[in-house]
């Protein structure tokens, strides 16, 4: 007889967090296209992506955990194991290779003593390195919590590194950390907007991950 | 059919259906194409790439992948040119590149289309010196199933299966590229019904199944062909055994039944065969009342001599019979022919108190045919759960739904499986069968959408009895109704293996072989062959057995058949067992029933016996013998041929093949069917023709409900449960879900109890313990228990029930 | 110079609030809107048809025309594709995050000339910025009555959803995107029979641009079809955005219009190389396209037309420039690289090719390297891209896997001396 691993316990979402759900289910023709934006929405209720969090999007939608996963594991940025409270994302693609990115990744991993795709101890930074951001022409660029900063430098990036460590900002405001750590940048950003990032996912109003004017007009 | 096209293939010109697939035009036409996702019986995906080919187009020779490319008129592809033997050979070698040179210690070699097309169309020598994907070495992903991703080729053959034909998508890909691998959900097993088909198409051996695993090696195992017993669909099955032993059984791709599919109890539910529980020797109880092993001589003359004595001292209608749906339909008509003739008694039933007219199942007017279910304009499920009792059945109607766009309405107490295709739902509570009919009947309401459902023809009706709570006379009254819709056609819903050849058989009061009803010139006709029939008019199952308890009946003749463990009123059966002058039984094992019997013979059984099956929609397919029979076991006519000789009759039969001659000349309808064409030009099976013009009758069904303080009983049998075959294939044994009471959260909650917890039932034949199981897919008031789960007494054909802390 | 502003027109003279309602209202916004609500619907498809504009998202499809085959059926839908991320291409960044109500109105208009009554935006994930400005006019235009039912009182209704992405190259595809959209692996789907203007979204008639066409559309209402055809040479009308990276004085996005030469558009638009470094050569238009060399290409007109002829594409508008410094096989590994890990695992060639391509390169770069490395490299990449034909023949479901044949093609072609250098000093000489 097989040893079969027996289901492990649940913890179920919040209320407040079912009624968003439902939010976004509504948004589409068919439930099922809302596996995307749930899931981000089951990482900023957990921090990451847990089994628990895809259980409860299955949930949502009407489909098995296994088709969640199938979804979840196919994108990179829904991390399905705990990443620090900044997420380092260093760009090593062709235009930024070509102007340095291997040297600023190298730094940032030397300064954070945190190797590509790993978390420190503390569970503070972690560090991955990623396919071009779409920062080409203000290379080579990172994201913080996909906040953007184009433009870098090693010294800029140890910089950044540690303050992170040192300030431990509440929220990721990619302008202003492209003001205190970036250089040039792809165009013309316009005006300065205080939106901000509260975790290793993508800060976006519907989501609820958004801080700032743009979050606070959410409510 | 519409016109066919001209293909031009390799320079020759064939002609093909439009709209079909190059790669099956190609192969009916003798050019195999090499092939790994492909699979006939799902949509393509076109992942493997293995089937590149080079079609012409106005721009130039195109390389397409044949298996989703639709022939059109006109066009020209070439199968061989260099090219495309350049790509082929690369994707082969790209699919070598990480698979792991495992083949000496894997089930699939000998048998595996990778290690073929390697050798066929594959380079030689392999350039790739990296390091290979590396992954944990096969991992259990449920009780059945194995999963070795290493050798995974990601053809998304188990994927597709699961979502597109069994509707559980238990397994998914997860991870991309490079690192795409198959895998399911941590925690949640690939627990479903059909999981063993996904192992069947794997095309290489990164599924494989528990039972089956290091058993034997392709090339030493030797086949026959034959058709499942376990359901009444007739799958159609490749038996495979090695030293005289079964070791695996593969569905056979048969068009009207099963498609290639089978359900994991039909695939595993064969090691009961070589059980050492199986009976070896008959048994006679002996002087201290045990049941001790005798010689054939010692059992026939005790049975003999005892079934004489009852039925000179009150005639043959003191004697009954119970069984004979589980074997054969030479089994069945001897027995039939044993009972009448040589007993003279009307008194037989194969259906266990199963509840529905016999003359509805087998006879009824407008019966259709399974493949009916693909042209249907609508289906209407109201029955027993098809997942769990007709499961290959199950897959045909989702497919019907989910591809062939029919319209599916189901009606069933609880949540089913075929719920996410069905376009209308409707729960009910047990026993107000009626009053959902005449509502379905009016239309208004909840109803107008069936209706309209419904208004599409040509209409599949499949019906039955959904649960034991549930009167017998609402698939009648449902199917009178049914007639009025478009194009109506019915499949009458029975379990048994083969319970509509053993009705065909006569294996019922009214009914006489060939369908032939008592008092009729058929029946006159078979009076002239076995001499005079008996004319009292004879006990269905419940009758008899009352009959027994009661003393009204003093002999029973078991054959195949455990009334203890298998009638919704297990008491009773206890009962009428304990009070019973006489039992004889003829058995594979000592069931709970023959356990108490007076003598038992040893039978034969499946893959040891040669026969013919009818099939639901009335279809004869043949059934084949592959393995000996244990010990001195022998065929059931054959032991009930010797024991009519006991009892001074000479029943005439002498081989399976002669009783099947026998049917043929007696039985009308039996006359299209023909014993050595059945494993040849009519391997799919003949329909046997006619009916019985049975026109079902309406009457009103009463609804009732439960005396206040009782819950609704919804009582109906699950895939798995304690039939002594499940009971003795330790593969599938511990699958059975137990005892369990499922309730709506409502109840649960009035009733203090949360998952997990356990409760009385209790109701007037019966009481057992079962844990709680929240079942959202109820009404409130209903509780929902498995029938027949290890361990658990019987609750009968009940109602209403009390449940209790 | 070739310089004429229309998608980059108002952030060029409004820089700090180019992205407000009240400012694109300021600069004429939503009167092309306006003006095709009156017209019928296929007078809208016939104008921009009449303007001849190709599609910016990488395949160069006249955008009319994929209009006009949109399937009866209904519902329709709209979805803009805004997942850029073909390394070296960052202009519909610009054009979200800028000027989000152009490509809005753009995204409206296109709705009703189809017949759509909802439309998505899939915004790649690595773009909150991009996500939040749109999200922003979004509900602006809601709020004005741009959106939502009876749009500007004409009856007509759209609902509008931004819809985020979470890191697959692959969604950019639009049948990949359509996956994606559904809740699905970002699985590029069978074409035949998945064309999306037939079977798209929910298998339902879908329409799919990019941000930068979509961003087009009202210039062209307002000033029709034929005042856009005016601009540019054949077969390349209008203006494009080019984004130039690389080893340039001034990288960043230029709207040019086509027709002026690469040496024009590297020496005189970005700049030249920094410290007047030679230039070793170049990437046309994004990962995907096989690379120019200057002996070969410098004096090539930059259209499409000149630029399929030369046997590569203008592709996403992105210019990638290597100078003399470059190590070509670090650059070849970097790509190749990309394409394994974005391949969406379906096909065998890609799947497998791809990462295998990527080993070798790697184990070439750390020193490892074999002379018979170089003929495999061909060989593969041949049985990922039979013949190593451009446009590629493919042995694959969607143009990704032959794409990373590309580069291979390029360093085995123009740069076999460094590709031996490597493996016969055992290492890479650049370091
Ligand atoms: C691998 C691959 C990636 C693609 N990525 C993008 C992309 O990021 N953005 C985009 O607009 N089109 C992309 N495309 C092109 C789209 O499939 C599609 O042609 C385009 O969105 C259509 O819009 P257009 O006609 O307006 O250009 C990609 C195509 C392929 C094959
Ligand atoms: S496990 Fe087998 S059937 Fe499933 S994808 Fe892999 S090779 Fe195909
Ligand atoms: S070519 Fe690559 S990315 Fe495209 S469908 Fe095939 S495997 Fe996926
Ligand atoms: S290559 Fe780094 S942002 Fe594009
Ligand atoms: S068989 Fe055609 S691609 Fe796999």
């Amino acid at each position: 007889m097989v040893e079969i691993r027996s289901p492990s316990v649940r913890r179920g979402w919040s209320e407040s967090v079912r009624a968003r759900a439902s939010e976004i289910v509504k948004q589409y023709p068919e439930p099922r296209s809302a596996v995307m934006p749930l899931l981000y929405l089951a990482m900023a209720e957990e921090g990451y992506l847990t089994d628990n969090g895809m259980r409860e999007v299955a949930g949502a939608v009407g489909l098995t955990p296994a088709q969640v996963r199938a979804v979840a594991s196919f994108y990179t940025m829904y991390k399905r194991e705990n990443p620090g409270r900044y997420l380092i994302s260093c760009c090593t693609s062709i235009s930024c290779m070509l102007l340095g990115s291997d040297e600023v990744l190298r730094a940032i991993e030397d300064e954070s003593d945190v190797t590509a795709g790993e978390t420190d101890p503390a569970e503070l930074i972690s560090v991955e390195h990623v396919e071009c951001i779409g920062a080409c022409g203000g290379a080579p660029a990172v994201t913080v919590n996909y906040e953007l900063i184009e433009g870098m430098t090693t010294e800029k990036a140890r910089e950044l590194v540690r303050w992170l460590r040192t300030a431990r900002p509440e929220a990721i405001v990619g302008a202003e950390c492209q003001e205190l750590f970036g250089g040039r940048r792809s165009f013309d950003w316009g005006a300065f907007d205080r939106d901000s990032a509260l975790g290793p996912y993508p800060a976006f109003g519907p989501l609820g991950t958004v801080s700032g004017p743009a979050g606070d007009q959410e409510g | 059919m519409t016109e066919p096209v001209t293909v031009t293939i390799n320079r020759r010109e064939v002609s093909a259906q439009p709209g079909e697939m190059l790669i099956k035009t190609a192969q009916d036409n003798g050019v195999y194409i090499p092939r790994f996702c492909w699979h006939p019986r799902m949509n393509p995906v076109g992942m493997c790439r293995m089937c590149l080919v080079e079609i012409e187009t106005p721009r130039g020779p195109l390389m397409v992948t044949s298996c989703t490319t639709p022939v059109s008129d006109g066009m020209t592809v070439d199968t061989t040119n260099p090219s495309v033997k350049k790509a082929q050979e690369g994707v082969l070698e790209f699919l070598l590149i990480n698979h792991p040179l495992d083949c000496p210690v894997c089930d699939r070699a000998g048998e595996c289309p990778l290690q073929d097309q390697t050798m066929a169309y594959g380079p030689g020598e392999s350039r790739f010196v990296e390091e290979k994907r590396h992954f944990e070495k096969p991992i259990p992903i449920s009780e059945l199933v194995m999963l070795d991703r290493e050798r995974c080729i990601l053809c998304a053959r188990c994927t597709r299966f699961s979502e597109e034909i069994s509707g559980d998508p238990l397994i998914e890909f997860q991870e991309r590229g490079n690192y795409t691998e198959v895998n399911t959900f941590p925690d949640e097993p690939f627990r479903s019904y059909f999981s063993g088909n996904t192992v069947q198409i794997c095309p290489v051996g990164a599924l494989t199944a528990t039972p089956y695993r290091f058993r034997a090696r392709p090339w030493d195992l030797t086949f026959v062909v034959s058709t499942c017993q376990h359901c009444s669909s007739g799958d159609r099955i490749n038996l495979q055994s090695s030293q005289n032993r079964l070791l695996r059984i593969l569905g056979l791709d048969s068009e009207p039944t099963n498609q290639g599919w089978l359900s994991d109890k039909c695939r595993f539910g064969f090691e009961y065969v070589a059980s050492p529980a199986r009976l070896t020797s008959p048994m006679v109880r002996d002087e201290e009342g045990e049941l001790r092993e005798a010689s054939w001589g010692e059992a026939l003359d005790y049975a003999g001599g005892a079934l004489g004595e009852v039925i000179s001292r009150s005639g043959g209608r003191a004697v009954a019979g119970l069984g004979g749906a589980r074997g054969t339909n030479e089994d069945a008509y001897a027995f039939s022919k044993f009972l009448r003739s040589a007993v003279g008694t009307n008194s037989v039933d194969c259906q266990m108190d199963d509840g529905l007219d016999p003359r509805l199942l087998s006879g009824i007017v407008d019966r259709a045919r399974i493949a009916d279910l693909e042209g249907a304009g609508s289906i209407l499920v109201w029955g027993p759960d098809l997942k769990e009792e007709h499961p290959t059945l199950y897959l045909r109607v989702r497919r019907a739904a989910q591809e062939l766009g029919a319209g599916l309405v189901v009606i069933h107490p609880r949540g089913t499986g075929l719920d996410d295709r069905a376009s209308v739902k409707v729960t009910y509570q047990p026993g107000r069968g009626g009053e959902v009919l005449s509502e379905l009947m009016d239309g208004n309401g909840r109803m107008a959408e069936a209706r309209e459902v419904l208004s599409n023809g040509p209409v599949v009706a499949l019906l039955g009895r959904p649960g034991y709570g549930e009167s017998p006379d609402l698939a009648e009254a449902t199917a009178a109704f049914v007639r009025s819709l478009p194009d109506a056609t019915i499949l009458p819903l029975a379990r048994r293996g083969n319970v509509f050849g053993a009705l065909d058989m006569g294996l019922s009061p009214a009914l006489l072989p060939g369908r032939a009803q008592r008092g009729t010139l058929a029946a006159q006709m078979l009076a002239d062959r076995w001499g005079e029939l008996p004319a009292a008019s004879g006990r269905d199952c419940r009758r008899i057995l009352e009959g027994l308890e009661s003393g009204d009946i003093e002999a029973l003749v078991l054959v195949g058949a455990d009334p203890v463990r298998d009638v919704p009123d297990g008491g009773l059966a206890r009962r009428a067992f304990e009070n019973a002058g006489l039992v004889v039984a003829i058995d594979q094992f000592l069931t709970d029933s023959s356990r108490m019997a007076d003598v038992v013979f040893p039978a034969m059984g499946f893959s040891e016996v040669e026969g013919t099956v009818t099939n639901i929609e009335g279809r004869v397919l043949k059934v084949n013998r592959l393995t000996p029979g244990p010990g001195q076991s022998r065929p059931d006519w054959a032991i009930l041929s010797d024991l009519a000789a006991r009892l001074g009759v000479d029943l005439g039969l002498v081989s399976a093949q002669q009783i099947s001659q026998e049917v043929e000349e007696l039985a009308d309808i039996y006359r299209s069917v023909n014993w050595e064409r059945l494993d040849w030009e009519d391997r799919d099976g003949v329909v046997v023709g006619g009916d019985l013009g049975y026109v079902p009758v309406f009457s009103q069904v009463t609804s009732v409900s439960p005396r206040s303080g009782e819950m609704a009983l919804h009582y109906a049998r699950t895939m798995y449960d304690d039939g002594v075959m499940m009971r003795e294939s330790p593969s599938l044994r511990p699958l059975a879900p137990g005892s369990a009471a499922h309730l709506h959260p409502s109840d649960a909650a009035r009733l203090g109890v949360g998952e997990g917890d356990s409760v009385d039932v209790t109701s007037v034949s019966g009481s057992l313990q079962a844990g709680v199981v929240i079942d959202p897919t109820l009404e409130p008031g209903v509780v929902y228990v498995p029938f027949n789960q290890p361990d658990t007494p019987s609750l009968g054909s009940v109602l209403g029930v009390k449940v209790s802390r | 110079m070739s310089v004429r502003s229309i998608v980059t027109d108002r952030m060029t003279r409004h820089p700090s609030d180019s992205h407000t309602l009240d400012r694109y209202l300021g600069t004429g916004g939503y009167r092309a809107l306006a003006k095709a609500l009156e017209m019928p619907p296929d007078e809208v498809t016939g104008e921009v048809k009449a303007a001849n504009l190709r599609g910016r998202g990488g395949a160069g499809f006249p955008c009319g025309v994929k209009w006009s085959f949109l399937a009866p059926a209904k519902p329709a839908y709209v979805v803009v594709n805004g997942d850029e991320s073909e390394p070296g291409t960052f202009k519909d960044r610009q054009l979200m995050e800028r000027d989000p109500h152009q490509m809005l109105e753009g995204t409206i208009i296109t709705s009703y000339a189809n017949g759509a009554n909802h439309a998505f935006i899939y915004i790649r994930g690595e773009y909150p910025r991009s996500a939040r400005r749109v999200q922003q006019a979004v509900e602006e235009a809601y709020a004005a009555g741009y959106l939502g039912s009876d749009i500007l009182g004409s009856g007509y209704n759209l609902e509008v959803t931004v819809h985020l992405g979470a890191g697959a190259y692959i969604c950019g595809e639009e049948t990949g995107l359509l996956n994606s959209l559904e809740g699905r692996r970002g699985e590029p789907r069978l074409k035949p029979p998945y064309y999306p203007a037939a079977k798209g979204l929910y298998m339902q008639p879908t329409i799919v641009n990019n941000v930068e066409t979509l961003a087009n559309i009202p210039w062209i209402i307002e000033n029709g079809g034929e005042a856009f055809a005016a601009i540019g040479p054949d077969g390349s009308r209008g203006t494009r955005l080019f984004s130039i990276s690389g080893h340039v004085r001034r990288p960043g996005n230029y709207e040019l219009v086509m027709g002026l030469t690469w040496r024009e558009l590297i020496y005189d638009v970005a700049g030249g190389i920094p410290e007047d470094r030679a230039l070793k050569c170049w990437i046309p238009g994004g990962a995907s396209a096989p690379w120019f060399v200057p002996d070969d290409h410098l004096d090539l007109p930059v259209t499409l037309d000149d630029t399929a002829k030369a046997g590569s594409m203008l592709g996403s508008g992105a210019v990638v420039i290597m100078d003399e410094t470059t190590c070509t096989v670090r650059a070849t590994e970097r790509l190749v690289r990309f394409f394994a890990h974005e391949s969406c695992g379906q096909c065998t060639p890609c799947r497998e090719g791809c990462s295998w391509l990527e080993r070798i390169l790697r184990r070439i770069e750390e020193g490892s390297g074999r002379e018979v490395d170089v003929d495999m490299l061909l060989d593969i990449s041949d049985n990922i891209s039979p013949g190593l034909a451009w446009p590629p023949r493919m042995t694959t479901i969607c143009p990704l896997g032959p794409s990373a044949v590309s580069p291979i093609l390029a360093i085995t072609s123009y740069f076999k001396d460094e590709l031996m250098a490597h493996i016969h000093q055992g290492g890479c000489p650049f370091d």
